[in-house]
């Protein structure tokens, strides 16, 4: 079974492992997720976006720890909610960095794999922890560990019954750049042999690394979906709307349209003129340039795209 | 299409716009220029925002529940017994309720000193133990305010607050039973030393059970910890201390019983009405001189006070 | 379900806790030498039972201890947000619930039934009729105010305080002045166990009939079983 490559929210909804369909998550008057819908198959989905977007509480409904407020999420087709029995087959780590101090670390990750129902436990347990090298600390209490040190223990717990998903939230918190590349090949290593990884973070480079496929969460929403590249690519493509009021809007729009990241200049009636580009940097550097040079007073820049500007944030090097 | 969101606003073309590469975009930050007020602002912020912790105030309605039980259940019992006082009086005449000998300002902190234990003991740690599990008290200590600022405030709070509780049942318990004697002037006239006396009474009461709260919240961090022990402290305190002091009698019995911390602000009480309450009335410990009973107050109040105090001054970020 | 109550054993055993613990729990006991250095072999009378049995015993150490290790079992969990380690896991609910319960009767029952023991051996100079039923009776203590307060610690973040509230308020106050309301005091179940082991003790109160304490003891302790696994299973786990 291949991971890369994978499609855009196909209609494979036989290999779809997790589905989420018109999910929505509210606290009270507070719309924390909005009506999002998406298809998780094997291989590695990344789900990205800014502080506050959404993903946790996405991510913690996915794994049944909090209920929908609407919709219906199906893991390996069966409700995840109150359905104990597939936590087997599924792992999670949540964002959460606490551990039970007084235990020693590889006691830990026995006793996950215990309440799990691993068989061979002990075996599990060490193969576990070999695979996030922890070997020599395994027999000391959690409290002594560093911060990475813990996050890959709780990382062993979470694979020592070596479950058909893992669920990541924001794993690599406050991992050291040679624990990121470690991990980052643990994953590939689970992703290739079939299995399914959901990651979330707010990280551009781990999840362009690591994610064939993302799902862009902001502000609740799904404002992206497929492949990583691809929608890079999709958002290069769409033109950018850009409103400028200045004092001279003509002459203005005169001078833009001769540069070549703009694709078109519309002088609205109010004097306002909108600006299509699809490169909004340069247009950012060129505008108060070619502003002055026509001695235009420009008043206000407004990007009219909202979701966009985000998206774009975070999808642009730079 | 969502409203668009003023991001980037004018850069004027004189100023920052000179050469190409380097751009500044105004994205509306502004430096403070207003007054910057001194230390005394901050001892009283921390001030009111005590206040507003143990009532649970700005904090969602769950947090108002407890406080806001224990004042309405304190202010009931005020209340009930102006109700009842009154009653009597109605039907048997004015001064019935004295006679017979129904709870009146004298009793009321005998009968209520339990609940402004606990609630001192629920709320006291709110006050302390949150800032220093979680590690705001740095945020604290270094603006311009030492340990002893804060603690000095956090104290101010709650004991505004314990005043409060502790003053508010007997003054509806006073306007109750000035309200609905036959000639209120004369009653309050008749009575008004009342008035002194309960203030004196309960701003023992609240001093001493909300020191002593914040002492034994300044050694934990765990809440929950804290409100149990200070509970466990004046509840078991209580028969221990009754049922030996009885068993052994005599002098020894006596200081025993010296050692019941809920009766120490109680003799206060006794001492100030210059009558004996319900609580005391069997305390071996009432048989001493009322300048022991008071002087014994002091040192259980001062010293837990001493003691607070060390504990925060020594505080550093 | 023996490794959720090893851990919850661990949780519930730091060192301080232990130490106060074992401090109240040493006060009965140091009565009851009192006693019996005084008194001799005299048979307690009301006043010490009053006192030591139920002021002390059933009125504040018990409802305390308990409050304070089982009100922890689920709430420490939540506050520092390791429950999902145990939630997060194949097995049933009640798989979760039963052990931590467990846990929290043993670390309290620990100490609270054997002080009482202790103390009525030493009191009643080793009657067994009586150190039977004061012990009886702390242990149903121990298990009722444990099922009550491991739910409570599992529904509010506040349930030391409305702990408090309930252990002397309710039981303290009212069920002492409203005698219809003695039914719904676990307090006065104790007592009523006592009682009914040994009739000498508390002899001048009004009870329950045994048949009526224990259904109404096993319905309480089951009660408070059931609503705290049907919370876990409803609760957003942190």
């Amino acid at each position: 079974m291949t991971n890369s490559e994978t499609m855009n929210n196909s209609t494979g909804s036989s290999e779809a492992v997790i589905k989420v369909e018109n999910v929505s998550r509210w606290f009270g008057n507070v719309v924390s997720v909005s009506d999002v819908s998406f298809e998780i198959k094997p291989g590695i989905t990344g789900l990205l976006g800014p502080n506050g977007a959404g993903k946790t509480t996405l991510l913690r409904m996915i794994t049944g720890l909090a209920a929908v407020s609407d919709g219906n999420i199906t893991v390996f087709g069966e409700s995840v909610r109150n359905n104990s029995s597939l936590y087997s087959r599924i792992g999670v780590m949540s964002e959460h960095e606490t551990v039970y101090q007084f235990m020693k670390g590889r006691d830990f990750v026995k006793m996950m794999g215990e309440l799990r129902g691993v068989h061979d436990l002990d075996n599990a347990v060490d193969k576990a922890i070999q695979l996030v090298d922890l070997a020599d600390a395994a027999y000391r209490p959690m409290g002594t560990y560093s911060r990475g040190m813990r996050q890959r223990m709780r990382l062993a717990a979470t694979l020592v019954h070596e479950p058909d998903i893992l669920l990541l939230d924001e794993p690599l918190n406050g991992a050291d750049p040679r624990q990121r590349v470690h991990f980052q090949n643990l994953l590939q290593s689970y992703a290739d042999q079939g299995k399914t990884v959901v990651l979330s973070s707010h990280i551009l480079e781990e999840v362009e690394q690591l994610a064939d496929t993302v799902l862009l969460i902001v502000n609740g929403k799904l404002a992206a979906s497929g492949d990583f590249h691809a929608i890079r690519a999709a958002l290069n493509d769409r033109p950018y709307h850009v409103r400028v009021v200045s004092d001279s809007p003509r002459d203005l729009a005169a001078a833009l349209v001769k540069l070549e990241s703009i694709d078109a200049v519309n002088v609205e009636a109010d004097g306002e003129i909108v600006v299509l580009s699809r490169n909004v940097r340069d247009l950012q550097i060129e505008l108060p340039r070619l502003a002055k040079l026509a001695d235009v007073r420009v008043r206000r820049v407004e990007p009219l795209d909202d979701s966009l500007e985000s998206v774009f944030g975070y999808l642009v090097e730079g | 299409m969502t409203t668009p969101e003023k991001v980037v606003t004018a850069s004027s073309s004189n100023g920052a716009g000179d050469d190409a590469e380097g751009t500044v975009f105004d994205i509306g930050y502004q430096h403070y220029d207003g007054p910057r007020e001194g230390r005394n602002r901050a001892r009283l912020s921390v001030y009111k925002e005590g206040l507003k912790i143990s009532l649970g105030l700005g904090r969602g309605p769950r947090a108002k529940v407890l406080p806001w039980l224990f004042i309405g259940a304190l202010t009931l019992i005020g209340a009930g017994m102006a109700f009842a006082a009154i009653t009597i009086d109605r039907l048997a005449g004015d001064g019935t309720a004295e006679a017979v000998g129904l709870p009146s300002h004298s009793d009321f902190y005998g009968i209520a000193s339990i609940l402004m234990f606990i609630f001192a003991a629920i709320s006291g740690p709110e006050l302390l133990c949150p800032d220093r599990r979680d590690g705001v008290i740095n945020l604290y200590l270094v603006r311009p305010l030492t340990g002893t600022d804060y603690i000095v405030a956090r104290w101010g709070s709650f004991i505004t607050i314990m005043l409060v509780v502790a003053w508010l049942p007997q003054i509806i318990l006073m306007t109750g039973l000035t309200m609905g004697a036959e000639v209120p002037a004369d009653y309050l006239k008749d009575n008004w030393l009342n008035i002194p006396k309960f203030l004196g009474a309960g701003a023992a009461l609240a001093v001493y059970s909300g020191t002593i709260a914040l002492l034994v919240a300044g050694f934990t961090t765990r809440r929950a910890y804290a409100s149990v022990f200070m509970v466990g402290l004046f509840t078991v305190s209580t028969p221990f201390t009754f049922g030996l002091a009885q068993e052994i009698g005599g002098t020894a019995g006596k200081w025993l019983s010296m050692f019941n911390l809920s009766n120490i602000p109680m003799h206060v009480n006794d001492a100030i009405f210059d009558s004996v309450s319900g609580v005391t009335m069997d305390a071996p410990a009432g048989e001493f001189d009322t300048w022991v009973l008071v002087s014994w107050y002091f040192l259980w109040t001062l010293i837990p006070a001493g003691l607070l105090l060390f504990r925060y001054r020594r505080l550093s970020v | 379900m023996g490794s959720v109550y090893k851990l919850t054993l661990r949780q519930l055993s730091g060192r301080w806790r232990l130490l106060i613990t074992l401090l109240l729990t040493a006060l009965p006991v140091i009565m009851g030498i009192t006693w019996r250095l005084i008194e001799g072999d005299r048979f307690p009378d009301n006043d010490f039972q009053d006192v030591a049995l139920n002021g002390m015993l059933a009125g504040v150490i018990i409802p305390l201890v308990t409050l304070a290790i089982s009100s922890a079992a689920f709430s420490n969990e939540i506050e520092d947000r390791t429950l999902a380690n145990l939630t997060l896991s194949p097995i049933p609910r009640w798989k979760i619930v039963v052990p931590k319960l467990l846990g929290a009767l043993t670390v309290s029952g620990a100490f609270l039934v054997t002080s009482a023991f202790i103390t009525s051996y030493i009191a009643f100079s080793g009657d067994l009729d009586a150190v039977l039923a004061v012990t009886a009776g702390a242990a149903i203590s121990v298990a009722l105010y444990s099922s009550l307060f491991v739910w409570t610690g599992l529904m509010t973040t506040r349930a030391i305080g409305y702990g408090l509230l309930y252990i002397f308020l309710w039981e303290g106050l009212f069920a002492g002045l409203v005698s219809g309301v003695r039914f719904l005091s676990l307090r006065h179940y104790s007592l009523t166990v006592m009682h009914r082991l040994d009739d000498r003790l508390f002899s001048t109160s009004e009870f329950l009939s045994t048949g009526v304490v224990t259904g109404a003891a096993v319905t309480v302790f089951v009660i408070f079983l059931a609503l705290s696994i049907r919370r876990l299973r409803r609760m957003d786990v942190p």
